[in-house]
């Protein structure tokens, strides 16, 4: 073999390796069984007075409008539709955005916060991403901290004026890479066997950037289109979806 | 079109009772978590993965494919737990980068391979409970646990919905791919964005006429749907009960005396 047929070789069987050891790059839930119990608890409480501002303000909105029932389902099957498409990716690989920003910009983050938890209890049972005892904690990176973030950062851009598609661009990107922040640092919470917490933390991190990053980056330009198309094509309707945002 | 559901419906198991596979698969995933031991999450893996595909008639190959979907996170995220960064060996295996080492000590060797066990052995669980109890099924059973009536109607219509938005998607994103909608890069997430929001558009439409419909055939704020499950079975509660006694005695001497 020549020296060139040898390095070809080594650069499709490294692809090849890499390619098959990660299928597909799922935005980040943690999986089942992955934290102590303990932690899974702790998680779960701390979701709990979010949720029940979710819970409340749902309940509120639909007793004055009882036809926002099937509007507010379709949207929570939209969020759970949308993160299970595959989404174009540079290297051919298959992942999935977590929609849980676009979500926040359309809906408003306190129905999104009970949306994203039927939504990621649904992705456990059916598609197994995630799962029943990490729930907790994967409600709270994924429908709460991601989207309270990217609902934040919305609201700040569309107050000092920047670009709207500047604003949702960043509302999504840095809300899916809030989220990704906070699940290493539960993974790092979780697990620390040799080392210090903030060691454990910048490992993680690291270890997850390379598919994250680029992720988290695509998230955001298929939110602009998307919010785009919708402002485009939907203006009465997204003005009916108003309605879901101010009953807070 | 989403494949476990197809599988569930096809189980044999699908006509147990749902409120005994849920407690069986509940209890034994919290166990299973709570023990942290590689013993306990051999026999829970065991035992989980032999009901599913000899009781419940899910193909040994399929059962093994779903296996692999959490590998990526799997993968990762042991690499962060095994290896570390320092600037002094540990025990197990070093590997110099420059004056730092890149090395694995025998700690977190075994806490590292604990802790697969512990993944794989809670997903074979949360496998049995989806590979045999469609999500109607569960959402009674949730009911029954006095879940808030707004919050399983939500889950009900959220799950007859996904199925009315995939089919969309799906015939939307193949006639994007007859008109060269993925040709290149830049093509193909313009394609997703018109995707997205024209999907958005649809389910908007489509929710406004359901609710019409719903209204009409008198819904007053309840669906109530006839639900065909089997009464339980006493023999079958008394294995659960006998099995996850047994695991969680074992569980709790490998935990506290060996």
């Amino acid at each position: 073999m020549s020296k060139q047929e040898k390095r070809i070789l080594a650069l499709t069987s490294v692809c090849a390796l890499t390619f098959g050891i990660a299928p597909r790059v799922n935005a980040m839930h943690i999986m089942e069984g992955y934290l102590p119990g303990g932690f899974c608890i702790a998680w779960g409480v701390l979701c709990l007075p979010f949720l029940a501002a979710g819970f409340f303000s749902i309940r509120k909105t639909l007793r004055e409008h009882r036809n926002l029932i099937t509007l507010l389902a379709m949207s929570g099957a939209f969020v759970f539709v949308i993160s299970s498409l595959k989404i174009p990716t540079m290297f051919g690989s298959c992942s999935h955005m977590t929609g849980t920003g676009l979500g926040a910009i359309l809906f408003g983050p306190t129905a999104v916060s009970i949306l994203g938890l039927i939504v990621l209890l649904f992705q456990a049972l059916l598609l197994a991403h995630g799962g029943l005892t990490t729930i907790g904690a994967n409600t709270f990176s994924m429908a709460i901290a991601g989207p309270f973030v990217s609902w934040g950062i919305y609201l700040l851009c569309k107050k000092v004026r920047i670009n709207r598609k500047v604003g949702i661009f960043l509302a999504a990107a840095l809300g899916d890479l809030f989220t990704y922040c906070i699940t290493a640092l539960q993974l790092a919470l979780a697990h620390h066997a040799d080392v210090t917490m903030g060691e454990a933390l910048v490992e993680f991190l690291a270890v997850f950037a390379p598919t994250q990053v680029p992720l988290a980056i695509i998230e955001g330009i298929i939110t602009v289109l998307i919010v785009m198309g919708l402002e485009t094509y939907a203006k009465p309707e997204l003005r009916a979806i108003g309605f879901l945002k101010e009953a807070k | 079109m989403i494949a476990i559901d197809k599988l569930c419906y096809n189980s044999r198991l699908r006509y147990e009772n749902a409120g005994e596979k849920f407690a069986f698969a509940v209890i034994t995933l919290c166990i299973c978590v709570m023990s942290r031991s590689t013993a306990t999450a051999c026999i829970v893996l065991a035992v989980t993965g032999i009901l599913s595909i000899w009781k419940g008639g899910i193909p040994v190959r399929r059962y093994l494919r779903f296996l692999t979907v959490p590998l990526a996170f799997l993968f990762l995220s042991t690499l962060a737990v095994m290896f570390h960064i320092k600037k002094a060996p540990l025990d197990l295996l070093a590997i110099p980068v420059g004056s730092w080492y890149l090395t694995v000590g025998t700690d977190s060797f075994l806490y590292a391979v604990q802790l697969i066990f512990t993944a794989l052995a809670a997903v074979s669980c949360l496998y049995f409970l989806s590979f045999t109890t469609p999500v109607p099924d569960i959402l009674e059973v949730l009911h029954r646990l006095r879940c808030p009536a707004l919050l399983t109607e939500l889950m009900l219509l959220i799950y007859r919905f996904i199925f009315i938005l995939l089919e969309t998607a799906d015939a939307i994103a193949t006639s994007q791919n007859c008109r060269l909608g993925n040709r290149d890069y830049k093509t193909s997430l313009r394609s997703f964005g018109l995707l997205g929001s024209a999907l958005m558009i649809r389910a908007f439409q489509r929710s406004g006429r359901l609710y019409d419909a719903m209204e009409a055939r008198c819904y007053d704020g309840r669906i109530h749907v006839l639900s065909e499950n089997r009464p339980p079975r006493k023999k079958i509660i008394v294995y659960i009960i006998i099995f996850d006694t047994a695991l969680f005695l074992f569980a709790v001497w490998r935990r506290f005396f060996s």
